[in-house]
């Protein structure tokens, strides 16, 4: 069965550019989100395999939406990969290491964007 | 007569040891006690009445008086009293010398200010050597005064400057403290220093810089303190600073050495940079981010591009592209070099230290070299030796990649590069990276390790490179208590030298 895979930026160019990459490289389904609150809304209805989630977001950033993803029954298994333009090691972001696969610095490559999720998710 | 030799008269004339006033209304004492004191070499002015006498004193004040009591119109008595009245002769030793040899009149004497009584008649023997009393317990007595007034002026000055440096010391809005040489015991803080540390004066003073755990690393303490040894002052040596509650400060530290009653001491003078490296440290942070997100949605859209799957692109248009997409990432290089190079100024980052051996780390940088060297055509050498090292293997791995990508972009086709390790004594790892390239002319040497100071200004854009790779590994050399410099003869070659201590 196809995976599907939830993107969240607050970045409408990032948005696009991620999905598209994934688009051309892979068959999995799709979805966006442009906040945190969208995230979980969109997570909580559709249960996607994999959450790219961008770590600076205003409002709901993504250590806070991470947090509401964890604590929610429903999200709380669903892989989560942080995506971040910061270079800090994610002790310094306060995000505990066990709640995510792994961590994406931008700027990353839209076209080996699928490879490395297969890398690391063992898809 | 010549003006060398003086005549006798000259010689004979010896300086005016006083001058004395004589005041007599019998012209022949007068006379007579003016030859005998003129003859001693004293300068006598000799009057009869008693109201001259007071006025020629006050005139021109003598050292001394000699004063008869029966006298018409005013006795000696009265011009004594007068004489004492008066401000400008009250100090002047009088002595009475009177017919009258009655104690009561001697009491009299004394009582208007008289400091001696001689009798008529008198032996001018006496008379001299009272007058040589007299002249001798003036003369103390005004060194006294002057000497008196001198410590005035001294302990009025010394107070001074005893204000002035009180009042800076407690009032410098930079912290303060004198501690000993011998065991960094404080012996004094000012209030700025109080406020820093948390502690009240009672909890420092006498306490040392250990009692206290003041320095969290006291070893770079002491590395500030050994360049006093040097003779060298210290400035602004950053250093992390715990305070009462057990809070870290960064401070910035100046240490002087300074000697108080006999015992060596330093001077630490303190500047709180916590704020500044925050704000810097923040800035930081979102210039990142910032410059980032724009790079990445740019590089990304120009990948997608290229795939073909939006669209064939002409061939003159994938070359565009091509350049497009190559100065995308150097412009990502640029900035991730700017931020490595700040990040380690700021000393944001620490060495992440992990064992490993150099022989893996030399095989990583090849293995990551090679695509490049082959594209080149150049061929790597290694003569790797196996020394285990504990070392931020990351920074070590980028600094020998830079230093194998610059030799790879300065060798012409067809040469070879040399990458040697060899451990010296006080197990020091010297690291050699040798070209056979254009080499760098002798007054670069040093400058190619500054921040864009390439050899050739083209050179960055030629090569691709940012200008920060020297830079960058000379801050991480550093870091790691080590060294790079490099060697070179133009035309035959460079030699990158780095000195790595093994731990």
């Amino acid at each position: 069965m196809s995976k599907t895979v939830l993107i969240v930026d607050d970045e409408e160019d990032a948005l696009a550019i991620a999905t598209l990459g994934l688009q051309m490289k892979t068959d999995w389904v799709l979805l966006q989100a442009g906040s945190g609150q969208q995230a979980l809304d969109v997570s909580a209805e559709k249960v996607p395999d994999l959450i790219l989630l961008d770590m600076m977001m205003p409002d709901m950033d993504g250590k806070a939406t991470l947090a509401a993803l964890k604590a929610n029954p429903k999200t709380q298994s669903i892989a989560v990969i942080l995506m971040t333009a910061k270079q800090e090691p994610l002790t310094q972001t306060g995000v505990d290491p066990e709640q995510v696969v792994t961590v994406f610095t931008k700027p990353f490559r839209p076209l080996s964007l699928a490879d490395e999720i297969r890398t690391v998710l063992g898809w | 007569m010549s003006a060398s030799a003086p005549s006798p008269q000259t010689v004979q004339k010896k300086a005016v040891r006083a001058d004395i006033l004589v005041i007599d209304d019998t012209p022949e004492n007068l006379h007579l006690l003016s030859t005998l004191l003129n003859e001693r070499n004293y300068k006598v002015r000799s009057v009869t009445k008693g109201v001259t006498g007071i006025r020629g004193a006050i005139a021109a004040p003598p050292d001394l008086i000699l004063l008869d009591i029966n006298m018409p119109e005013m006795n000696g008595y009265e011009v004594c009293e007068q004489l004492k009245a008066n401000e400008s002769t009250c100090d002047i030793p009088v002595i009475f010398i009177s017919a009258l040899g009655d104690v009561l009149d001697k009491v009299r004497a004394f009582n208007v200010g008289g400091v001696d009584f001689i009798t008529k008649p008198f032996q001018i023997e006496e008379v001299l050597a009272r007058i040589r009393t007299h002249l001798t317990l003036r003369r103390l007595q005004l060194e006294q005064q002057a000497q008196n007034l001198r410590l005035q002026q001294e302990i009025s000055d010394r107070r001074r400057a005893e204000e002035t440096f009180e009042k800076s010391f407690l009032a410098s809005p930079s912290p303060i403290a004198i501690t000993t040489l011998r065991d960094y015991r404080f012996l004094a803080v000012n209030p700025s220093f109080m406020r820093l540390t948390g502690y009240a004066k009672a909890a420092i003073l006498d306490r040392t810089t250990a009692d206290l755990k003041l320095w969290p690393e006291p070893a770079l303490y002491q590395s500030a303190i050994s360049q006093l040894a040097q003779g060298t002052r210290c400035e602004s040596q950053e250093l992390e600073c715990r305070t009462q509650k057990g809070e870290y400060r960064t401070v910035l530290i100046s240490l002087e050495r300074i000697t108080l009653h006999g015992e060596s001491c330093v001077l630490n003078i303190i500047n709180d940079i916590t704020e500044r490296k925050r704000i810097e440290n923040e800035f930081i942070s979102v210039v990142s981010h910032e410059l980032r997100t724009p790079m990445h949605s740019m590089v990304g859209a120009l990948d997608l591009l290229s795939t073909g799957e939006l669209g064939e692109l002409s061939e003159q248009g994938a070359q565009i592209l091509s350049v497009a997409t190559t100065n995308a990432e150097r412009l990502i290089r640029l900035v991730n070099d700017i931020l490595d190079l700040e990040r380690l100024k700021s000393g944001e980052t620490r060495l992440n230290r992990t064992h490993c051996n150099i022989e893996d780390l030399f095989a990583q940088t090849v293995d990551a070299m090679r695509a490049m060297a082959d594209e080149a055509d150049v061929t790597l050498h290694v003569q790797a030796v196996s020394v285990p090292v504990f070392v931020d293997c990351d920074r070590i791995l980028q600094t020998l990649t830079n230093l194998l990508s610059n030799a790879i972009k300065f060798s012409l086709p067809g040469g070879t590069i040399l990458l040697t390790a060899a451990l010296e004594p006080d197990d020091i790892l010297h690291i050699r990276v040798i070209d056979q390239g254009r080499g760098i002319p002798p007054d670069r040497l040093e400058s190619i390790f500054e921040r864009f100071q390439q050899v050739d200004a083209s050179d960055a854009r030629k090569k691709g490179g940012t200008g920060l790779g020297l830079a960058i590994c000379r801050k991480i050399l550093k870091q790691h208590n080590g060294s790079i410099w490099a060697e070179s003869a133009v035309g035959e070659g460079s030699t990158f030298h780095v000195r790595l201590p093994v731990e």
